[in-house]
């Protein structure tokens, strides 16, 4: 076996041949760079120590002023906690500051009189807040005046809150119209503070837009309620003991309890000076970050200056921690930064900025496009230089800054349509007509079938999608295809295509409609399902998945005569229950319109704790469900039970759920709980195309969601009665249409039971209320069920009745199996146990 | 024995539970080719023995036989074991793939062993075996996709890479589930999507950091499932701190708006899937990529609740069992590690050989092929199901590596481009011919059944692993009857990760397929995994901090694009197979590019263009279309000689699951001929562009981090840049000290587009009697004033540089008194990057 052994890091001290590093500064870059470092299995080679000024890990500058609004708490902006140096081996001293360098010792001075040695330094001091020179900033002990805050660091963010926080302060000025001001502007208006911006430039954030976008987004953020004073220099902070108003040149002064001075950043150089390196406007460095005088002193970050350039963002610092650790480590000697290019997308005092590049065109044959639409916020500006974005400035709509970043970034080749550039013109179609494809486009991948071989299937003498699909094999193999190949179909059929005659059977191995097959069914008698294919399939076949649909109607026609085939059954009418997921069944007792007794209460909860029912729980149908009760265990649970079915499975009547009703309810307008209990009594079990859950409500509130029932009842004032039909609730959302307003019970009974038994003669196999209601439409449902226009009413009503006559509990079934196998497991792996069935339960 | 003597024919099983009979155009086609007229139906060897330029002949099997052992003992007596190398597929059965891994161990008694699956899931399985402790492509059976109410697929296009289990997701978006497609091509998967992210090749990483970033930022994550079943939170939490969203959009490329409302529908779904395939773990961070979706996962609380989870779709036939049994370089059979003690001895055991026996870990699939023929390296290889040349990275380097070997054994069903460089070509059984099992992208084990007989004179692999362990000596070990051989397998993985040991072929036969890990006969199987812990030493799900890297090529001038490959529906793998199927072979090799890149490029749709990366140049046809980014070029991978996609790629490795960075490199695009050029296409294999870099044996050039000797010298330091110089001397005759006028036309520089110049320094002379200045002009504007006095010089270091971009024109004007006549002598130096 080979392993590498693993080493345990020593502590830093003598006799550690790795090399010192010390990192001077802990913030964004000084820690990422650290990062870096580590990545490149730098613990291996340096024992790293940091000098940070301030007493924490590691934060992420650039969400202060989200701190400060609010949106992120000061813990969720930290990158480096403390304890990620303690992980990492690395000696960090917090609070403590360097003061001088010594490169020739190599040694590093701090502060709390130490001296550190070190092989390697990287110098990473950032910048500091700008103060302007003005009277009154600063007390004579040399701290700032009370109420005068700069915008920098997670305490500055902290005092701020809290002064702002403070019930006499009202008023706030903020010097610097930059990002940071308007930021630190509009966090202080959430406390309530009346705000200022003092601006000493020309227009608002004028390092990053031009002239004309900085006047759109004053209106902006004047819109905002923050009151901006361009061309506006402060003199002079007033107050003795903390901070009552300020001065400016050539304006009328502010008062004001608190003042923010976010005037820019300067990149923190003193000990770089002091230590005798090369600054210019910021410490000097080639392009592996080094400093000009010595090639092991690094620097990095906001206090660098690289080919003339001073970074403020943080995605340059990064770019330069990379190749700083590639290079310090060895892991790429080659790594150079060439510098970056800077491009800012933030949402400043809520309106979103995204700058990059030029502002405005630099030579004759730059190409420049501006938009601007100052009434809603709205300004573009792009320019192009040979085919290259080169510069951006957009306001308010950041639709596009994405794409312009990317191109800014990565030089993407531009549209010829500039439009397209500053608008999403509309996505671009996203399927292509029948009409537009191509003859040779492949329409089906897996059977290799194109557009034109299906146009030759129609040409050919294909009438329908089905004869086409047939011949061409398209859409038979994954069949993800199917409906393009409808649309070919039809485009190539110009109109002429034969709507597929199977479309109108209500199941698919007889060839009739509904009604043409009831009319053969009762000419011709037809009582079971295998006379039905006997009689009527072509060649008599029997269609396995015709089955349910014609045992279900079937039982509607003859209903007692019927002759029952259990095959013809899905699982769930087979036991009467409702299958689950692993294969064992739900049981749900019969609980009129919602109402139970103590008495029932108790027998079920006695069922469940002798059959150890796994899970029980109240249905949307407001009935209580044992789930997992194995199959075998069906008949004696039942025989248990001793209550009649709940009909919570099959294709079928099944519950109605009603609201408490006008005997408890305050706002209850008609007994619903008792004509739900009715409604259920009457037509429960009845066998139907598709499930029917209906529902009573006692007031227009609603409260047994009547609306999305496929019959539901709604009690409205006079004693009147709303039904609505067609309702659902599942996957699919549909309200219900009005039937009728009626004026009593009895007029609901009547009439729900009139539709259901149209519904049940009219609609195709597990065709949904839903489905059924708009398809025959709600006025000529109307016309039958209400008006009677086609005289068939009194048909319809005693056909229902016979039905329900000829309901029987189908529990009863659990004492005597109709078929010996009907509950025995269909697991072929393991025998289950076999629970006797008691006779007569 | 050709075609027309036994047509079978492919009847579909539409209650089969995965694919429900649906089949893919390949999968209708693969008849064609068990009596394709190129099938390979005898033996073949170069008639020179040893030498690869003579032709190949038909020879027995025992001669064939004899060539192979012959140069199996030749290396090994030089050599040492591990010159015998052994390199598979993901197509192969659980029993082949078992038997060969078993093969290089007890027979070979070598190290050398992996396989094309390194080059296809590697990524997601090591992520998913770090965070979860095992890997399952899905931890749950295909079909629960239907099921899941919001799905993130990133770098998959299962429309057209696996249109059976589109099915699926077509179920899904009619059932109103919000389907997100992260890709940088517009395929007909993310056509069909409710929303389409398109980022940067190479930036899924960021992608799924920034997506965690909003979900923790929103409090959308699950916290009580992060509390319950996962370790390392914390550290990911704070590392995803670095992923604010406008950030995440300029590396990505993807809207921030689009971001939150992938999170948004992912954790507001009552179930919810992130699923990733190879465009987002072909990368040299894949294994990471994978972990940062798994993260995400995780802190929204998926994995293990119905229908959610993350996982990963594999392609192969049996990518999922191929990678269990020990084709695999540090693999033995049941997921068990190579290097765990008592693994290596329940495998010996079963084995019949002593655990000391077992060879240790050898080097992962490319590692291997790059060192073929050096010093340490493979000097004989057998290759079995894979077409390395066209299919592995850098086929030019790879071919080189080929050439250097003593013997090269490929066995496959038709001449492909591997075969045709070997010494000894074994025909094979196909699909159809032999038995066996299969394990699917569900952990589904399949039995696949033998239709009917292959033609005469064709073995199958196996028969072929069997006979030259017989002679060498190592026969008793080894059975070629699959049915035996899986039995043995079950014994071997019983215990493991991937555990068969109750799986038989009946049980697989009445059950449509059994789910791993299934110990016991009487177990039901595992459709779903992590129902309630994680296969891990605490039970919980691993989080791992990780980070965005930029790709090891990044377009630069010289490379301006991206370039990414993958697949199409009519075409398998690198088409040796589907090439020869008439109705897939329609398809031209293909580059796709954007409308604005192709205008810039002056290409109309149809033409050839040629593409270069640092290792090669291919061509292609020109597919212009608006649905991939204006910066990419996407070339799928089907194709030999001069079109093979795969003489670009990079090499560049995952440090963990060594998976090469097939998916972006940078590259250039040239327009080299009209639409009728098919000549262009079809030429013969494109040189190397630069010779094989390093002597044979030198390492991969894979960044590694070296300990650093000693400060490198600023001298030795390659710089990407030019220096430039204006100088000369030059007669002046003056105007008047403030009339300036150029010095001399040829003291002009007009700095070209992409490059941006520096002026560094300045020296300067002055014969005359009299003080002259030198001026630096930018654009017919004065930037500096130099001073130079009466016979004398100055040289002025220009510390304060301005970037003068490309397009300025930098030129040197001199003013002198009126009447002066003189010479100046000047040399500005200056560097252009």
């Amino acid at each position: 076996m080979t392993s590498t052994l693993e080493r345990s890091l020593p502590e830093a001290d003598i006799g550690d041949p790795r090399r010192k590093l010390i990192v001077i500064g802990n913030g964004m870059a000084g820690a990422r760079t650290v990062e870096e470092i580590l990545q490149r299995n730098g613990a291996e080679q340096f024992a790293i120590t940091m000098f940070g000024d301030e007493p924490y890990g590691n934060y992420n500058r650039i969400m202060l002023s989200h701190v400060l609004s609010g949106e992120e708490s000061d813990q969720d902006i930290y990158l480096n906690s403390i304890a990620w140096y303690e992980e990492n081996h690395i000696t960090l001293h917090v609070g403590v500051r360097a003061t001088k360098i010594d490169r020739f010792a190599k040694l590093v001075y701090s502060n709390d009189g130490q001296i550190t040695r070190y092989d390697q330094l990287i110098i990473a001091t950032g910048s500091n807040s700008f103060m302007p020179s003005m009277e009154g900033l600063r007390m004579a002990d040399g701290s700032l005046k009370p109420g005068v805050f700069a915008f920098r660091t997670i305490d500055d963010t902290r005092g701020m809150i809290e002064y702002a926080q403070h019930d006499n302060h009202n008023r706030a000025a903020v010097i610097g119209g930059g990002l940071l001001g308007l930021e630190a502007a509009r966090g202080l208006q959430a406390y309530g503070l009346q705000v200022d911006v003092v601006h000493a430039g020309g227009h608002l954030m004028n390092a990053q837009v031009g002239p004309q976008a900085g006047e759109i987004l004053r209106r902006s953020v004047e819109k905002l309620g923050i009151e901006v004073h361009v061309k506006a220099r402060t003199t002079a902070i007033m107050g003795e003991e903390k901070v009552t108003g300020i001065w400016l040149l050539e304006h009328p002064q502010i008062e004001c309890d608190m003042v923010v001075v976010a005037a820019g950043i300067r990149p923190s150089v003193e000990l770089a000076v002091r230590s005798g390196f090369t600054v210019e406007r910021a410490i000097v460095v080639d392009d592996q970050m080094r400093t000009v005088e010595d090639d092991d002193v690094y620097a990095v970050g906001e206090c660098v200056q690289h080919r003339g350039e001073v970074y403020g963002l943080v995605a340059p610092l990064w770019e330069q921690a990379v190749v700083l650790a590639d290079h310090i480590t060895g892991a790429d000697p080659l790594s150079a930064y060439h510098g970056s290019r800077t491009a800012t997308k933030l949402k400043v005092a809520g309106v979103d900025v995204a700058s990059m590049g030029l502002q405005g065109p630099e030579r004759d044959t730059d190409e420049v496009l501006v938009f601007a639409e100052p009434k809603k916020g709205i300004f573009k500006s792009l320019v192009i230089r040979d085919e290259k974005l080169v510069g951006a400035t957009i306001l308010g709509d950041t639709s596009k800054v994405a794409f312009l970043m990317q191109a800014f970034d990565r030089g993407l080749p531009l549209p010829v349509e500039r439009l397209e550039m500053m608008f999403n013109l509309g996505t671009p179609a996203a399927e292509v007509g029948a009409e537009e494809l191509a003859d040779d486009a492949q329409v089906c991948n897996c059977n290799g079938v194109s557009k034109l071989a299906l146009v030759h299937a129609v040409e050919g003498g294909c009438k329908t999608v089905n004869a086409v699909m047939d011949k061409t094999r398209a859409g038979k193999g994954c069949g993800s295809c199917k409906t393009l190949v409808c649309q070919i179909v039809e485009w190539a059929a110009g109109g002429a295509v034969q709507e597929d005659p199977s479309a109108n059977w209500y199941v698919p191995g007889v060839p009739l409609d509904k009604p043409a097959l009831m009319d053969a069914i009762r000419l011709k008698e037809l009582k079971s399902v295998s006379a039905v294919f006997a009689a009527l399939a072509p060649a008599g076949a029997e269609d396995a998945k015709s089955k349910m649909g014609l045992a279900s109607l079937l039982k509607m026609m003859w209903d007692s005569d019927y002759l029952d085939e259990r095959d013809a059954r899905y699982i769930n009418d087979r036991v009467h229950a409702n299958i689950q997921r692993d294969g064992t069944f739900s049981v749900v007792p019969q609980m009129r319109g919602g109402v139970t007794s103590v008495a029932q209460l108790r027998r079920i909860a006695d069922v469940a704790e002798k059959h150890q029912v796994p899970l029980i729980k109240l249905t949307g149908g407001q009935r209580i469900d044992l789930l997992g009760i194995p199959k075998e265990s069906l008949p004696q649970v039942w025989a248990d039970l001793d209550m009649p079915s709940g009909y919570a499975y099959g294709k079928s009547f099944r519950t109605v759920k009603t609201c408490v009703g006008q005997t408890f309810c305050r706002f209850g307008t008609g007994d619903s709980t008792q004509l739900g209990m009715d409604l259920e009594t009457r037509y429960q079990g009845l066998e139907s195309p598709a499930k029917l859950k209906l529902a009573v409500s006692g007031c227009p509130r609603n409260c047994a969601e009547s609306l999305v029932k496929d019959v539901g009842v709604v009690a409205i004032d006079g004693g009147r009665w709303e039904i609505y039909i067609g309702g659902a609730a599942g996957a699919h959302i549909r309200k219900g249409d009005l039937l009728a307003t009626v004026h009593s019970q009895g007029e609901v009974m009547v009439l729900s039971g009139r539709f259901m038994q149209y519904y049940r003669e009219n609609a195709k196999w597990l065709e949904r209320t839903y489905s059924f209601v708009p398809r025959i439409g709600v006025d000529r449902i109307k016309a039958i069920i209400v008006d009677d226009s086609d005289g068939i009413a009194t048909r319809l009503d005693a056909a229902i009745s016979e039905s329900v006559a000829a309901y029987r509990d189908p529990w009863l079934d659990g004492a005597d199996p109709v078929t010996a196998g009907q509950f025995r497991t269909s697991l072929p792996l393991e025998v289950l146990p076999q629970v006797p069935v008691r006779s007569g339960g | 024995m050709v075609a027309g003597n036994r047509p079978a024919t492919l009847v579909p099983q539409e209650d089969f539970p995965t694919n429900r009979g649906g089949l893919c155009s390949k999968g209708w086609t693969a008849t064609s080719l068990l009596d394709h007229p190129d099938r390979l139906l005898t033996p073949l060897v170069r008639t020179i023995p040893g030498d690869r330029t003579s032709p190949l002949r038909p020879a027995t099997w025992a001669q064939a036989l004899d060539r192979v052992v012959d140069g199996i003992e030749a290396a090994q007596v030089r050599y040492g074991r591990d010159a015998v190398g052994c390199f598979g597929g993901g197509g192969l059965t659980n029993e082949k793939a078992y038997l060969f891994g078993k093969f290089a161990r007890v027979a070979l008694r070598s190290s050398a062993i992996d396989y094309n699956g390194r080059f296809c899931m590697s990524s997601a399985a090591t992520a998913a075996n770090r965070a979860f402790g095992i890997d399952r492509g899905l931890p749950f059976p295909l079909s629960d996709i239907a099921g899941a109410e919001a799905v993130l697929l990133v770098g998959s296009n299962p429309a057209d890479t696996m249109p059976p289990a589109m099915q699926y997701f077509d179920a899904g978006r009619a059932n109103g589930a919000v389907h997100i497609v992260v890709d940088p091509r517009r395929t007909s998967t993310a056509a069909g999507a409710t929303l389409h992210l398109a980022p940067i090749p190479g930036t899924d990483l960021a992608l799924a950091n920034g997506l965690l970033h909003i979900a923790i930022r929103d409090s959308l994550i699950d916290q009580p499932y992060i509390a319950a079943r996962t370790t390392g939170f914390d550290a990911v939490r704070a590392r995803i701190s670095a992923y604010w969203p406008d950030r995440v959009e300029r590396i990505t490329g993807v809207p921030v708006a689009q971001l939150r409302e992938t999170v948004r529908a992912l954790a507001q779904a009552r179930s919810a899937m992130i699923l990733t395939a190879r465009g987002a773990e072909q990368h040299r961070n894949g294994t990471d990529t994978a972990q940062a979706y798994i993260n995400l996962a995780l802190a929204l609380g998926l994995q293990g609740k119905p229908a959610s989870g993350y996982g990963t779709i594999t392609g192969q036939g049996n990518g999922q069992g191929g990678r269990e049994h020990g084709q695999k370089a540090d693999q033995l059979p049941g997921y068990r590690r190579l290097d765990d003690p008592t693994a290596r001895a329940h495998v010996a055991k079963v084995w019949g050989i002593e655990p000391d026996e077992l060879p240790l870990p050898g080097r992962s699939a490319f590692e291997m092929l790059d060192r073929m023929g050096a010093d340490g390296g493979v000097r004989a290889l057998i290759v079995l199901a894979s077409n390395i040349v066209v299919s592995a990275p850098d086929v030019n380097r790879i071919r080189a590596r080929l050439a250097a070997l003593d013997l090269l054994v490929v066995s496959d069903i038709f001449l492909s481009e591997t075969a045709a460089l070997a010494d000894v070509v074994l025909p094979t059984a196909q699909w159809a011919e032999e038995e066996g099992t299969m394990t699917n992208l569900e952990g589904r084990v399949l039995h696949r059944k033998r239709a009917l007989p292959p033609p005469a004179g064709v073995w199958d692999d196996m028969q072929f692993l069997t006979a030259v362990a017989q002679r060498l000596g190592r026969g008793k070990y080894f059975t070629s009857n699959p049915r035996e051989v899986f039995d043995e397998l079950r014994r071997a993985s019983a215990g493991g990760i991937a555990d068969y040991a109750g799986i038989t072929y009946e049980r697989i036969d009445a059950e449509k397929g059994v789910f791993w890990p299934c110990p016991t006969v009487d177990h039901p199987g595992t459709p779903r995994l992590f129902e309630t812990d994680f296969p891990t030493p605490s039970g919980r799900a691993k989080f791992i901090p990780v980070d965005h890297r930029q790709p090891n090529e990044v377009p630069d001038v010289h490379f301006p694009y991206v370039l990414t490959t993958g697949r199409i529906a009519a075409q398998y793998q690198s088409g040796n197979q589907t090439r020869r199927v008439k109705s897939l072979s329609h398809t031209d090799p293909s580059v796709q590019l954007h409308t604005n890149l192709a205008r810039t490029l002056g290409l109309e749709n149809g033409e050839i263009v040629q593409l270069e990366t640092r290792r090669g140049r291919a061509t292609f046809r020109a597919a212009v279309d608006d649905s991939i980014r204006p910066d990419t070029l996407f070339v799928p991978f089907h194709w030999g000689g001069t079109s093979c996609a795969n003489l670009l790629t990079d090499t560049a490795l995952d440090p963990f699951s060594k998976m090469p960075a097939f998916k972006v490199c940078a590259v250039a695009a040239t327009r080299v001929g009209g639409i009728d050029d098919d000549h262009l296409l079809a030429a013969p294999p494109a040189k190397p562009l630069h010779p094989p870099p390093g002597p044979a044996g030198s390492a991969p050039p894979i960044r590694r981090y070296i300990r650093r000797q000693a400060n490198p010298h600023r001298k030795d330091v390659f710089m990407a840049s030019q220096n430039r110089f204006l100088q000369g001397v030059y007669p002046f005759e003056g105007a008047g000290i403030d009339k300036l006028s150029l010095i001399h036309p040829d003291l002009v520089r007009l700095v070209p587009d992409g490059v941006v110049c520096q002026a560094l320094y300045l020296r300067g002379g002055n014969t005359s009697d009299e003080l002259v200045v030198v001026v630096l002009m930018r654009d017919g504007v004065p930037m500096r004033y130099f001073p130079i006095g009466a016979k004398s010089d100055i040289h002025v270091p220009l510390r304060v540089v301005e970037d003068l971009e490309g397009g300025s024109s930098i030129e040197l004007f001199i003013g002198a008194p009126d009447g002066l006549t003189g010479h100046v002598i000047v040399d500005l130096g200056m560097v252009e990057v």
